[in-house]
């Protein structure tokens, strides 16, 4: 019996743990979805973007020894940078109906700033600092660990700003008219492409707070963890179903507690290969997601 | 108010336009009739920028348009409504009027400071009027995609009053209408033309063309092939082949009096 009840204890904290950390993924899989809901194109390089604002974040730590606050700050507003870039570049010129050219483009953009992050780190690993990793609240058997706490609070708080945003805010208003209605918005007076690359600078604020937050959970940034967190928000916003942004919520939590259910039974060697197993249970039996339905819009 | 000069859209080999002269004064109710794929539709798109021209120019208050976005016209004072309803179908009707009013202008109209977040109440009242006006008073909050058909329609229309256009562009406003629902709509058309809007009606439910405009052009095969009054048009021997056939003349002008 006590067996028993230590290892119930032991996997419900793990998928806790897993359920906080999935918070990041959540933010990730929001990014991808909320471009792919205003343009209906995926931007390949959203997970390495964060991750660049991360590192320019981290820069602002160990160059003028910025407190943690600044470096959050900064790793979103250079990530929010690199996504007004990356639209310009990979987006802006090419036809709106090229689907192939803008995803080609922007996968190429991806590798185009890992290659940057490992030229300027000689891609070893940095350490990222850590918020609360001293702390760990006390839940009777349970322990939550401060740092997860606090990354989770972080992408929280993230989401509702974005949230609140896009469905209070006048420029919310016309990127939803844009993703909703493209032509009917241009012909309200709406420029549509100065309202995608605003999509484009939220997704990457949002993109900043979600790599500095895994970087801060994880503790390090690696150029390694470029595309397994491409792969993890692409499976996300899948899962979630295509431009549903509470879908990537629900799938960035589950993923995040699922993968820490597979870790705990099988080890970190097969853990996302469930993961990847988990992705096409729902191409298969949910091809259009948890909440999906946004891709049938007009 | 409105000049077409030398109009042409080709689509590969298709001429769907081809050669298009046309002007609208300023406060006329312009029809545009002709069969289907006769380009009237193509020439909706060419004036609001939809589409790009192969050749010729689109001069509005004497200005030329050629190579102006959608949006740039907008401003300028072109709106327009569907033929195929595109309303956007997850924002309510009133943030659907909120859209066309905000995007119309330029944001530091409203003054030093933009607003970000809510409208102010001036533009509050102007959507309740347009609400009003559209009978979608109690329907405010209603997602756009749950209205019916009718409503939807009345909708497009408030939402390119909102702009407050200068020309407004009906793109086949009355299809799917009941014949009271179209007696409205000639109401509407009228009204907003007394407003001081230039309205360019392109329809095929000939009661309400001929009941509303004063003025036709009317296109075949890329062409322009006849204008003049309703009653000169419908007398027009090579517009009743094209088109008319013979039972459209025989019917009733719709009751365009307000």
């Amino acid at each position: 019996m006590g067996d028993f009840w230590f290892e119930f204890v032991e996997i419900t904290q793990t998928i806790g743990d897993g359920l906080l950390f999935g918070a990041t993924y959540a933010l990730i899989g929001i990014g991808f979805t909320l471009i792919f809901g205003a343009m209906g194109k995926l931007n390949m390089t959203y997970a390495a973007a964060s991750l660049a604002g991360a590192y320019v974040g981290l820069a602002a730590f160990t160059l003028v020894n910025a407190s943690a606050l600044v470096v959050f700050l900064v790793s979103a507003l250079a990530s929010g940078l690199v996504g007004f870039i990356v639209y310009v570049a990979c987006f802006r010129f090419i036809p709106i109906d090229n689907h192939l050219a803008a995803l080609m483009a922007s996968i190429g953009a991806l590798f185009f700033i890992d290659e940057i992050i490992v030229h300027a780190t000689d891609g070893s690993p940095l350490t990222f600092p850590a918020m609360f990793d001293d702390v760990m609240l006390e839940l009777g058997s349970y322990g939550i660990r401060g740092d997860l706490l606090f990354v989770f609070a972080v992408c929280i708080a993230g989401t509702f700003g974005l949230l609140y945003v896009l469905y209070r805010s006048r420029l919310g208003l016309a990127t939803r008219a844009v993703s909703q209605q493209d032509v009917a918005a241009r012909l309200c007076g709406i420029d549509v492409h100065r309202t995608n690359a605003v999509t484009f600078v939220l997704a990457g604020l949002l993109g900043g707070i979600a790599g500095s937050m895994t970087a801060a959970a994880v503790g390090v940034l690696s150029p390694l963890i470029t595309v397994p967190l491409t792969i993890k928000g692409l499976i996300v916003t899948v899962i979630g179903g295509l431009g549903s942004i509470p879908g990537a919520i629900a799938a960035g939590l589950l993923v995040g507690g699922l993968e820490n259910v597979f870790l705990y039974f099988r080890g970190v060697n097969e853990r996302d290969m469930y993961v990847l197993l988990l992705l096409f249970v729902f191409l298969i039996f949910r091809p259009h997601g948890i909440f999906g339905s946004a891709i049938d819009r007009d | 108010m409105l000049e077409l000069r030398g109009l042409s859209k080709h689509f590969g080999g298709v001429k769907a336009l081809d050669g298009l002269d046309l002007t609208v004064d300023e406060g006329d109710i312009f029809g545009l009739i002709g069969p289907n794929g006769s380009g009237k539709s193509t020439t909706i798109n060419l004036i609001c920028g939809v589409y790009g021209e192969t050749a010729g120019t689109v001069h509005f208050r004497g200005n030329l348009m050629n190579g102006k976005p959608p949006h740039t016209r907008l401003r300028a004072g072109i709106a327009r409504t569907f033929q195929n309803i595109r309303l956007f179908p997850n924002l309510t009707v009133w943030q659907n009027l909120w859209v066309a009013q905000n995007s119309s202008q330029d944001v530091s109209a409203h003054g030093f400071l933009p607003r970000w977040f809510g409208a102010t109440r001036r533009t509050r009242k102007e959507i309740a009027r347009l609400l009003e006006l559209a009978d979608l008073g109690h329907k405010g909050d209603e997602l756009a995609s749950n209205l019916a058909f009718g409503e939807q329609r009345r909708l497009e229309f408030a939402r390119a009053a909102a702009a407050r256009p200068k020309l407004l562009l009906l793109d086949e406003p009355a299809a799917g209408m009941s014949r009271q629902e179209i007696d409205n709509l000639g109401r509407r058309i009228r009204r907003m033309r007394d407003s001081g809007v230039t309205i360019l009606l392109v329809e095929h439910v000939m009661e309400l063309v001929m009941g509303v405009t004063e003025q036709i052009a009317v296109l075949n095969f890329g062409y322009k092939i006849a204008f003049g009054t309703p009653g000169e048009v419908q007398r027009d021997k090579a517009v009743q082949e094209a088109y008319l056939g013979t039972s459209a003349s025989k019917s009733r002008p719709v009751d365009g009096s307000a």
